[in-house]
């Protein structure tokens, strides 16, 4: 079989960082080839260099054969690479066809207006040579999130691609979807196209793939034939040594309830309903988690919690007070710590160094800010004990945050809310785009002031993150929790079942006195909503 | 390589230039300014009809103008002559420092404001409204207290209604922006024609001096304006008025980078979202730095009155449009404010100078004046866009992933850097 894309010796240097480090790889023609790697291995970093987005520092660029050089993704797109990348670059007030054709629309009288209907007809042809099932009619904005996807897939295929790069594919869809996907890739390799799609989960890469190439730290590690390997085998590949999957959680001595969340209603930016009359409690000495496809009302339920949003209806108690109003700093200084989803835009000041990124959150504390005035030999003192505790690199507080790496951005946030001697601690996704060594530590570090007695809301869309450390389990799906589980007594099956808003066992009591402990008030706020 | 690679080298080099770095490439950019400057005044000259002996002579050619006496006009005229005795401070000097001093409080307003994300460009109205509220309230002061005495209380008294009217009038560009996501561009913009027509109205009505045929205020007393001390009053320069300059970088300085109200005012500035994460009020801190800012810029209204005109008399020089320059110059840093000021007075005050001293038309003193601020300020603003680019590379890359560079190679790297430009 003929090699349809060559990677040859691919190195992609940034500032301080080499993102690849002489990477080879070889993708056949007509099959599936995964790209496997946890956050922050390169992947992505890769196939922009083969989608021409990036000029590698070295190293040659081979499509069928023919060493290319891409200056941009048009030149890509010209010699037949197409890449769908994670978040879709769909219009979406625009039909499915218009979306497809856009900057490509058959012309006619001349070139002067677009041929809608030979647009359609080219989009309804394509439909049906690959088998998708779109609607060339619809407007993007009301089909679901995997038929964008197609949409997406057959825009690159409109133009011409034999190779398509698939970016994270499956991250935005439900476990169904997911399987639709895998049909729909294997229609593509029966007709000659070349599929590359970079995933971080194992289970796709063995389920979808012929050909899987695993990379960590920048470099190709091995490339396997998806029947000849083992899940065990992988693992080991992409975290370089076996992995600890069980999470070791004595078993929780809760307290008091810490936060409550009642009937809590918040809109996204957009006014769209996120959240929709969600109620949890969460006890001193637990982890609550709440896992869920992301996207699904986590990001604006923790803002409203934190303080970042206000929430249309519901009410939120923190320590016994109502503080559904209050602001964000009054919230820290209540004591809540919050370990944001997105540590660029929010956890970290990124041209501050670390001593000025210490104090974020705590300028206005007594102990760092008394009478408006910093302290800056005691914030740096701060600084250099979270760096030290938390195994920072490098060591250095006058380091600027951008230049540290993501896993190492991370645990100084950790660190640096960990050690506010929190009440409460939200933890957003504490371990994305976090190498393994630092995830264990997070996890550690989590577990520890659980021991401690503090109260921990645990978002992750990672499922054996929020199953392995969670104490109770809610699973949200389009803003409303589907159910509160036992993460212990649940299969991961299930779980995804419940991920995808399928409730398995409707008659399930447990759930119902765990979600709407507080009645009464949800009687007290059950009038406002309408 | 290729060449967009290339100048991406050149600007993430040029972002992470040392502070000795920058001053060395700002002298350098001065230099080479005049230098081509020189090259200008040369042509010009060349293209100008003058009699043989008025001519210079530089490599076997005449020119109808010199160069060197251009720029040596240009600087060491600005600064009364140094080098030739004779020199007194209440001469050209004082006019500079003048310029200087108003500058300073022109440029920190615009600073402010930059550092906390905002563009304020009604410093210049802000400084308009702060000149007729101090004229008008210093003038009814004067009835009150007189002699030395008047002089203490009544200019301390003309700063602080020149900083409360600035400040209130930059609230409102201020609260517009917090509260109804009005873009302060525009509204300062259009507060400054305000400014212009109302105090123009005013005084030209209920404040207007019946003794005067010009738009302006009764004259203030002699002790209601600013005592001179050591350069004599000639040139209308004060020590006690630059020395309230000084005064200001240093508070503005102290405030932004040891203040919680600084830190919550530089957060927004970079990174709204991080700022409100850490418990910033947006709106509040928008607020609040505009009316600050826009204090500053009462403040030199204050001086321009009680220190320069005597009275308040429409048609306001352009002192806050300049203010801009300088921020810009000085990367808004309250300290490189001071020293960017005082270029742009030299630079002020010389053109005078060359003027009086040459037959250089003024439009190309201009020309030079322009080229030293291009020349100045292109690296700063290089600097800024190359931390741009920077910051988005390798931000993906963070997101993205890959393993950190060993120290020792990146501090290599960055060592060779220093050594070129230290040759």
């Amino acid at each position: 079989m003929a090699t349809a894309v060559h990677l040859d010796g691919i190195t992609k240097r940034f500032p301080g960082v080499v993102a690849n480090d002489d990477v080879d790889l070889a993708v056949e023609r007509g099959t599936v080839h995964a790209l496997l790697g946890e956050n922050g291995a390169g992947k992505t970093t890769l196939m922009n260099v083969l989608y021409g987005l990036y000029e590698p520092t070295s190293g040659r660029v081979l499509v069928d054969e023919e060493v290319r050089s891409f200056d941009s993704p048009r030149d890509a797109i010209d010699a037949g690479v197409g890449m769908i990348h994670q978040h879709f670059m769909l219009v979406d007030p625009m039909t499915v066809t218009e979306n497809i054709t856009l900057g490509n629309e058959p012309r006619k009288w001349g070139g002067l207006a677009v041929d809608r209907a030979a647009a359609r007809e080219a989009v309804v042809e394509l439909s049906d040579r690959y088998g998708f099932d779109v609607d060339p009619d619809a407007r993007v904005e009301d089909i679901s999130v995997g038929e964008q996807q197609r949409v997406e897939i057959l825009k690159a295929l409109y133009r011409g691609a034999d190779v398509l790069i698939l970016d994270e594919p499956t991250a935005v869809l439900t476990p169904q979807e997911v399987e639709e996907l895998f049909g729909v890739l294997e229609e593509l390799t029966a007709q000659g196209k070349t599929i590359i799609f970079i995933t971080h989960k194992l289970g796709e890469a063995m389920r979808a793939a012929d050909d899987i190439t695993v990379l960590r730290d920048g470099r190709n590690v091995g490339s396997v034939k998806a029947d000849e390997t083992t899940r065990e085998d992988l693992a080991e590949l992409m975290v370089g040594r076996e992995v600890l999957l069980d999470v070791d959680r004595p078993p929780a001595e809760t307290g008091d309830v810490v936060a409550s969340v009642s009937n809590v209603v918040v809109d996204d930016d957009r006014g769209v309903r996120a959240v929709d009359d969600v109620s949890f409690d969460v006890r001193a000495g637990e982890v609550f988690g709440i896992a869920g496809v992301d996207g699904n009302g986590q990001s604006e339920l923790v803002e409203a919690l934190t303080g970042l949003r206000r929430p249309q209806h519901g009410r939120i108690e923190f320590l016994g007070d109502d503080v559904t109003t209050d602001s964000r700093r009054q919230r820290i200084e209540e004591g809540m710590a919050y370990i944001p989803e997105d540590r660029q835009e929010r956890g970290l000041v990124m041209d501050f160094d670390l001593t000025e990124n210490a104090l974020l959150g705590s300028q206005h504390s007594k102990e760092f800010g008394p009478n408006g005035r910093i302290d800056w030999p005691a914030t740096r003192a701060h600084a250099e004990a979270i760096i030290d505790e938390y195994d920072v690199r490098p060591p250095d507080a006058d380091a600027i945050s951008e230049s540290l790496s993501g896993g190492n951005q991370q645990k100084f946030i950790v660190g640096r809310e960990f050690e506010r001697d929190p009440e409460l601690v939200v933890a957003s996704h504490p371990t994305r785009g976090v190498d393994v060594g630092s995830i264990e530590f997070i996890h550690e570090r989590l577990l520890e002031l659980r021991q401690q007695g503090v109260a921990i809301l645990l978002v992750s869309s990672k499922l054996e993150e929020v199953q392995g450390l969670s104490d109770r389990l809610g699973v949200i799906y389009e803003g409303e929790f589907i159910d509160v589980v036992d993460p212990d007594e649940t299969t991961e099956e299930e779980l995804g079942l419940l991920m995808a808003g399928e409730h398995p066992d409707e008659d399930d009591a447990d759930v119902s006195t765990d979600a709407t402990e507080s009645g009464s008030a949800e009687a007290a706020t059950g009038g406002d909503r309408t | 390589m290729s060449v967009g690679d290339r100048a991406r080298d050149v600007l993430a080099r040029l972002a992470d230039a040392s502070a000795t770095e920058r001053i060395l490439i700002s002298t350098a950019a001065l230099l080479l300014s005049i230098l081509v400057g020189a090259v200008l005044v040369l042509v010009a000259g060349r293209m100008t009809a003058c009699t043989p002996n008025e001519a210079v002579y530089y490599f076997g050619t005449g020119f109808c103008y010199d160069p060197i006496l251009v720029f040596d006009r240009l600087f060491l005229g600005a600064l009364g002559d140094p080098l030739s005795g004779g020199w007194s401070p209440d001469g050209q000097f004082s006019v500079t420092l003048r310029e200087t001093t108003l500058l300073i409080f022109a440029g920190l307003s615009v600073a402010l404001a930059f550092r906390a994300g905002i563009f304020n460009i009604g410093t210049q109205g802000q400084m308009v409204v702060g000149a007729l509220a101090t004229a008008v309230a210093v003038l009814w002061g004067a009835t009150l207290v007189s002699g030395v005495l008047g002089t203490v209380v009544l200019v301390p008294f003309g700063i602080l209604v020149g900083a409360v009217f600035g400040g209130l009038y930059g609230a409102i560009p201020g609260l517009l922006k917090a509260y109804a996501d009005a873009n302060e561009v525009i509204t300062t913009i259009m507060l400054n024609f305000i400014a212009t027509g109302v105090t123009l109205y005013l005084v030209s009505g209920v404040f207007k001096d019946p003794e005067s045929a010009a738009n302006q205020t009764v004259p203030l007393p002699e002790y209601a304006q600013f005592p001179t001390v050591l350069f004599g009053g000639r040139q209308d320069f004060s020590l006690v008025a630059l020395f309230f300059g000084l005064l200001a970088i240093a508070g503005l300085y102290y405030l932004l980078e040891h203040t919680a109200f600084g830190y919550d005012v530089r957060t927004s500035g970079i990174q709204p979202e991080a700022a409100e994460y850490s418990g910033v009020d947006a709106p509040r801190t928008v607020v609040a730095s505009l009316t600050l800012s826009g204090a500053l810029g009462g403040v030199a209204g204050a001086m321009y009155v009680m220190m320069i005109l005597g009275t308040f008399q429409t048609g306001v020089p352009s002192y806050g449009f300049d203010g801009i320059t300088v921020s810009i110059l000085a990367g808004n840093n309250p300290l490189g404010v001071g020293i960017a000021a005082l270029l742009f007075g030299v630079l002020k005050s010389g053109t005078t100078v060359v003027q009086f001293a040459t037959d250089v038309p003024p439009q190309l003193v201009g020309v030079l004046r322009g080229l030293i601020i291009l020349f100045v300020a292109m690296p700063e603003f290089f600097r800024l866009v190359g931390k741009r680019i920077t910051d988005t590379g390798s931000r993906a890359v963070a997101t993205d992933g890959g393993r950190p560079e060993p120290a020792a190679g990146s501090a290599g790297t960055s060592g060779d850097d220093g050594g070129e430009s230290d040759e």
